[in-house]
């Protein structure tokens, strides 16, 4: 065919633009805004989508909820690790993604840094707000609040009463030396071969499992300039990381763990009775995984304990989970409404359990305020926890969260989670973190 | 439009949604993946400036990423091997009709029929090391003496558990288009051999498996291209710790989690590259069209 | 019509294939109990892991985590499914979750199925039955796609989607599935219209219809095996897809249920049992599909690999 006709040169000439296009819109930095977009999860000013790594309220709650407000609430949980990608990648691409999502403690520096969520000190007192939740700090960065906290999530040591007692061990130990001896006992009595648990899979738990046990051994991480501070041997940090490899490779704790994120080894081993102890739990796991009964054989069994430290009770770790406004939120008014209801001092107490098992939000660990904990009474152990909260509770890092926690923690949870697998040794692990938080600091 | 215009239109008319498509969706993409590979691109660091080799550079000096290449190699090499072995092995057992073989062959299919991420999940429950039912099975069996961890502590040992989750789902694939390449052989080939005094493994090595080259040759290639590119089942199975790391997984993670949108282009230029050259290399050693008899 | 008369002619060549000589064979009872025992295997292989999960996802939390396992569900209960239908208020709230990914699953593989095969059958007619300048160019450079790994696109797609804002929109998936599946789906209908006999549509031409009327009324009913392979793997293809979608949707709009099996997996307090549960389900629909038209979707593999 000589002649190629007009049409062949349409039919070019729409695949030139077509691919014109996409070229300069996969080149373009500006996003065309979120008016183009079409959800299928409410636009409207009545509905809000909520992205939190939690279970949602009761059903009955939320529906009040949208009596009382008129909006409607969709609720997104999605694992931690997942949420935190998806929360970096919606909000680089420009995209909408939630009207009220998680900022973890750890987030708060690279927020603020990078302007991803809207600053909340228009619609939330912080001076005022103070006295009441002793957590809020975590959440200024720079004088700006990134999210309001909504639980005083901190990491504690648990143990089986039942277990301990069968070994003829009824007073807790206070220091981890005493606290080991303690664990082979019970061990041999219960017929566990592996008695601890400690969740080693690559993941965020790891991480902070780490700054419980340098807690432990009495200090932090970081230092207050944000340099690494565990770099000695005779440093917590080091201490801690060493104790806890040996604690794995001595078959203190099972081998199975090296792959277990947090929550599975709190469901597969903690609440089925394989282990006796756990040093990296969270406050609210007797409550919401011990004791129920569908999934737990160890219902009434288990208590939290102080933190056995090397000389003796040890501080910790807090890691509150809050909750803020993503600059692409459709909906701020509602998402101020929801995230006002969802940490109001009765609606804390009713998720760690206030009124009945039926309400609880699954897996809440404490009230963001104190005056939750006084309603409380001691339901859900509450009187216990609120003492080691206002007692022992210390944050991660003396400077709050740096705005590379990300790629910092990282790191750590490669580097430990190797040398537990041995792959490396600790002092290998310790080179790696330390060199990555120099390069980190140095690159800004 | 007279009809001998309308007819040499027709054509490009049925193929306009096809090339807007592919052009639009495939060759563009591709494209760009191949220049913006020499670019530093992260959201968090605009604006995108050229740099040459230097993303490669990054990757190359990354001893995640280099682990993740060799450790996609191992899962190339077992799994094609496997899977096309295997498949030859299914075809041949059930070459023969019988009267639930159509039965038979709808089951065969089911793994491939599913999706991989499902079924790495379903395959993780298996390899659970408190109370999976493989150490279950093999502890009954007097196979081993205790439940053992098999995941994330022996690389080697994980790469192999791994693969074989993805080898339970392409091998479906090879034996069923080895099956139909079996079936077109004549079958006087196989009686002049037998009356040669051939045995059966003879008549196969001699009669079957040169007949059906070109058939092994798209299964080779198909093996490679899902082997070479896995991905769900690590990141079920693995996670992002970088003992089984796949090269895939460390473009996800490279890209979506550090947000480096150039390491990541520089990845995935890589693999494409890679898929093309063994590809070829694997079509022009092993297709060969069967002589005329 | 002319697809049946094939089908026909190659059930009698197969049946006379199996000759006396195949028949000799398999009459000699060791070779008999070999083959069984080896089709035993197989089937204990192809299906044993699914067998599993179903077991786990009919028990309590207790009979599922035993040592020893348990081979049969004891106790044998519904209470996962339950929850996973949010039937009795049971269930860590992921009924509203599962049943909505069950929902966007079948809207985006539906979708993109229709989308692709009609435009696969209209470039695949082209292909075959019509001549035209750069044909031999269009169809070489859209079959080499079919070697590019679908993940040279991953980044480039998924920026332009967000720079259209169209991130998590059904819209976005559906174009993206598309894309990937037109090569295999063209290349399935080119080699099933290639056995169409042109007689037919030459009749058709004769009686004075056009090239479109001869496509619509006369090649596509004959040709339903082949549209069917073609959409029964599209469908199965992108049921399956997970990586695009884990980066192309963000929240339970449009998010597939490949990517909250996923989620379930990592999340806080899903017992086996209901995860277990959650596959089966997700695994149900391409199984039953699979099994159903398993005849196409054989079709549909070994078209144009044995040629």
């Amino acid at each position: 065919m000589k002649n190629l006709g007009s049409v062949s040169r349409w039919a070019g000439a729409l695949v030139l633009s077509a691919g014109l296009a996409a070229l300069t819109a996969a080149c373009s930095s500006t996003s065309s805004g979120s008016s183009a977009a079409s959800t299928s999860a409410g636009t409207s000013s009545s509905s809000i989508t909520v992205a939190v790594a939690y279970p949602s309220p009761p059903k009955a709650l939320l529906a009040q909820f949208t009596q009382q407000t008129g909006i409607k609430v969709t609720w997104v949980n999605i694992g931690w690790d997942d949420l935190q990608t998806k929360i970096a990648a919606a909000a680089a691409a420009n995209t909408y993604f939630a009207d009220a999502a998680d900022v973890d403690w750890s987030k708060v520096g690279e927020y603020q840094k990078t302007g991803w969520f809207y600053p909340l000190n228009t619609y939330f007192n912080v001076a005022s707000l103070k006295s009441d939740m002793p957590q809020l700090n975590t959440f200024v960065s720079d004088n700006e609040l990134m999210g309001m906290p909504f639980d005083s999530s901190f990491l504690v040591t648990t143990v089986n009463t039942k277990d301990f007692a069968k070994a003829g061990i009824t007073t807790m130990p206070t220091t981890l030396a005493g606290f080991t001896a303690a664990l082979k006992k019970v061990g041999t009595a219960n017929g566990m071969a592996s008695p601890l648990d400690i969740h080693f899979a690559t993941a965020e738990g790891l991480s902070t499992c780490w700054y419980q046990m340098t807690a432990a051994f009495g200090g932090q991480v970081l230092t207050a300039q944000d340099a690494p501070a565990f770099t000695s041997p005779s440093s917590p940090g080091y201490q801690a990381m060493a104790w806890m490899i040996n604690a794995y490779k001595s078959g203190l704790v099972p081998k199975a763990a090296i792959n277990e994120s947090d929550y599975q080894g709190f469901t597969t081993e903690m609440a089925r009775n394989r282990v006796a102890a756990e040093m990296c739990d969270y406050s609210g796991s007797v409550a919401s995984i011990y004791n129920v009964p569908s999934t737990s054989s160890v219902v009434n069994d288990t208590e939290y304990i102080p933190t056995p430290g090397a000389t003796g009770v040890g501080q910790n770790v807090a890691n509150p989970d809050g909750i803020g406004i993503p600059k692409t939120a459709k909906n701020v008014a509602g998402a101020v409404k929801f995230i006002t209801w969802f940490t109001n001092t009765e609606n804390q107490a009713t998720w760690a359990g206030l009124k009945g098992a039926n309400n609880v939000v699954s897996t809440f660990p404490l009230p963001a305020r104190l005056s939750s904990f006084t309603l409380m009474g001691n339901i859900a152990q509450a009187g216990q926890l609120s003492s080691i909260l206002q007692a022992h509770a210390q944050a991660p890092f003396p400077n709050g969260a740096p705005p590379w926690y990300v790629q910092f923690s990282a790191s750590v949870q490669t580097n430990i989670h190797e040398a537990a697998a041995g792959q490396e040794t600790v002092q290998q692990a310790v080179n790696a973190i330390a060199a990555q938080v120099n390069q980190l600091k140095s690159s800004g | 439009m007279s009809a001998a215009r309308r007819g040499r239109v027709l054509p490009y008319l049925l193929l306009s949604p096809l090339v807007v498509f592919i052009g639009a969706l495939s060759f563009v993409p591709t494209a760009d993946t191949a220049v913006e590979a020499f670019f530093r691109v992260m959201p968090l660091d605009p604006p995108n400036r050229f740099i040459g080799l230097g993303n490669f550079r990054a990757l190359f000096a990354n001893p995640t990423i280099t682990i993740s290449w060799v450790n996609t190699a191992a899962y190339v090499v077992i799994g094609v091997t496997a899977s096309v072995v295997l498949g030859t092995a299914i075809a041949v057992a059930l070459k023969q009709r019988f009267r639930l073989r159509g039965v038979v062959l709808a089951l065969v299919i089911l793994p491939w029929a599913l999706p991989a991420v499902v079924e790495a999940v379903i395959w993780s429950w298996i390899y659970n090391p408190t109370v999976g039912v493989m150490n279950s099975a093999l502890h009954s069996a007097h196979v081993i003496g205790g439940y053992h961890v098999w995941l994330g502590l022996d690389r080697w040992l994980t790469i192999l558990l791994i693969e074989i989750v993805q080898i339970w789902q392409i091998t479906p694939l090879s034996a069923i288009i080895i099956l139909a390449a079996l079936q077109s052989i004549p079958l006087d080939l196989y009686e002049a051999a037998r009356v040669d005094g051939a045995g059966p493994v003879q008549a196969f090595l001699r009669i079957s498996l040169p007949m059906i080259r070109p058939a092994l040759a798209v299964c080779t290639v198909e093996a490679l291209v899902l082997s070479l590119n896995i991905f769900d089942q690590v990141y079920i199975l693995n996670g992002i710790a970088p003992l089984g790391s796949s090269v895939m997984l460390q473009t996800y993670v490279t890209t979506f989690e550090n947000l480096n949108f150039g390491g990541g282009y520089a990845l995935s230029l890589l693999v494409t590259l890679a898929t093309a050259v063994l590809s070829l290399a694997a079509l022009a050693l092993i297709y060969r069209r069967p002589e005329a008899a | 019509m002319a697809a049946a008369q094939e089908e026909r002619t190659a059930r009698a060549v197969t049946r006379m294939a199996a000759g006396p000589a195949g028949r000799a064979l398999s009459r000699k009872p060791a070779r008999l109990l070999g083959r069984v025992v080896a089709i035993v295997i197989i089937l204990l292989w192809s299906l044993f892991p699914l067998y599993w999960a179903l077991n786990t996802s009919l028990t309590t939390l207790s009979g599922a985590d035993s040592i020893p396992a348990h081979y049969f569900p004891s106790p044998l209960v519904s209470t996962s499914y339950r929850a996973v239908f949010g039937i009795g208020g049971a269930g860590n709230g992921i009924s509203g979750e599962f049943g909505r990914s069950l929902l966007n699953s079948v809207i985006e593989s539906g979708v993109a199925m229709i989308v692709t095969v009609v435009i696969a059958v209209l470039a695949a007619y082209a292909f075959a039955r019509l001549q035209f300048r750069f044909k031999r160019t269009i169809f070489v450079s859209v079959l080499a796609t079919l070697l590019l790994p679908a993940y040279a696109t991953l980044i480039p797609l998924y920026r332009i989607m967000a720079s259209l804002s169209l991130v998590n929109t059904y819209l976005a998936v559906v174009l993206v599935y598309v894309s990937g599946f037109l090569p295999l789906a063209i290349w399935i209908l080119y080699n099933y219209f290639n056995t169409i006999p042109p007689e037919l549509e030459e009749a058709a031409f004769v009686d004075g219809a056009t090239p479109m009327k001869a496509l619509l009324r006369v090649v596509i009913p004959v040709a339903m095996p082949g549209i069917a392979a073609a959409a029964i793997i599209s469908f199965l293809l992108g049921w399956a897809q997970f990586l695009f979608p884990l980066i192309l949707t963000t929240n339970l709009a449009t998010q597939p249920v490949t990517v909250i099996v996923a989620a379930l997996n990592q999340q806080r307090i899903v017992p086996f049992t209901l995860l277990m549960a959650c596959g089966v389900i997700a695994a149900a629909v391409p199984g039953v599909l699979a099994l159903a038209l398993n005849r196409y979707l054989i079709q549909g593999i070994t078209a144009g690999s044995v040629k």
